[in-house]
């Protein structure tokens, strides 16, 4: 009888574990947007990208991954110019990633709907070149899944990008807006 | 000849090069997009080629199919329809993939050819055609495999 007991304390104990170690919730997303907003007395220029993948756990960890060519311009030439090796050389760096964590995670319940402010906390690498983010942004939890988005600015020489002469150094800025908006569904 | 008529002719050959360098340049500026479906066709294959073309080789996948100024390939691809759903800006997104695939092609329609993708449904084979954007791979960050890309698509009648 004892021996039985122990078997089955056991048997629950590893049940109960099992439980609590399962890995984090995750959530995909493959509809998204991010947008690039440049202003500057001589234009404003934005280009929009639908086609990035990516994911976020309940543990808060997250990665984008963004096809670099998937950037549209109202104009062909400033599309053109934005894929050549002077300024995004895609062809060479085709993907670029956010990856990191939401470091406020434990405020943000992922069972009761609603908007919650997110800390995120990652490496951003555009044209092959890593820089550290901190940045903030919001989590709607939904029933059926989550949307996020922030906006924050990127200094292109940052990354490597730096016009000093000629039409880009008047018509692009030293420093862009980046918007992104992503709805996830679990995984 | 006369100085005067000297300066009539390099005042008219400088008002000549002025227009034709304005209007270059405006054409420059203003040079619409490639109509990609109006655009001779690169290559023909299958979802399953394309993908596994991609995670075999995705450096020298890119080599292949994307152009440095971003008028990348245009290709033609042939597939079985795993899903049709729409992105942010309201277009249509189809993604080919045979059953067991690791991953497919995500081909986002243009707003004028959505109604071919609405007509679409799962299990459907389908040629559409579209530029390519980015390739396959298994991404060590998402934990999971990317599918390919391809814009401007449309269905080959």
């Amino acid at each position: 009888m004892k021996k039985r007991t122990i078997i089955l304390s056991t048997l629950m104990l590893f049940f109960s574990l099992g439980i609590f170690a399962q890995s984090a919730e995750r959530y995909v997303t493959d509809k998204t947007h991010i947008k690039f907003f440049s202003t500057t007395p001589a234009e404003d220029i934005e280009a929009h990208n639908y086609s990035t993948t990516g994911t976020i756990s309940t543990n808060g960890n997250f990665a984008f991954s963004v096809p670099m060519q998937g950037f549209e311009f109202e104009k062909s030439l400033m599309q053109k110019h934005f894929n050549q090796d002077k300024f995004l050389d895609t062809q060479q760096f085709p993907t670029g990633r956010l990856v990191g964590k939401i470091s406020n995670i434990e405020t943000i319940d992922f069972a009761t709907p609603g908007t919650y402010d997110a800390l995120i906390e990652g490496e951003l690498t555009i044209r092959g070149v890593t820089n550290k983010i901190k940045e903030t942004g919001q989590l709607t939890v939904g029933n059926n899944g989550l949307t996020a988005n922030s906006v924050f600015n990127i200094t292109l020489a940052d990354y490597g990008v730096e016009f000093v002469k000629g039409k880009p150094s008047k018509n692009i800025a030293k420093t862009v807006e980046v918007t992104v908006l992503a709805e996830y569904v679990p995984q | 000849m006369k100085k005067s008529k000297w300066i009539k002719i390099i005042a008219a050959v400088a008002v000549a090069g002025l227009l034709i360098g304005g209007g270059i340049g405006a054409w420059m500026f203003f040079m619409p997009h490639r109509d990609v479906q109006k655009t001779t066709t690169d290559f023909k294959l299958t979802t399953t080629e394309l993908v596994t073309e991609y995670l075999g080789d995705w450096q020298g996948s890119n080599d292949k199919y994307l152009a440095a100024d971003g008028n990348s390939k245009v290709l033609e691809v042939t597939g079985t329809v795993a899903r049709v759903s729409n992105d942010f800006s309201g277009r249509k997104v189809v993604l080919l993939q045979e059953k067991g695939q690791k991953a497919g092609v995500n081909c986002t329609f243009l707003h004028e050819t959505d109604k071919q993708a609405a007509a679409l449904t799962q299990g459907d084979v389908v040629t559409i055609k579209g530029v390519i954007r980015s390739g396959a791979s298994f991404d060590a960050d998402l934990d999971m495999y990317v599918h390919a890309v391809i814009e401007k698509s449309a269905v080959v009648q």
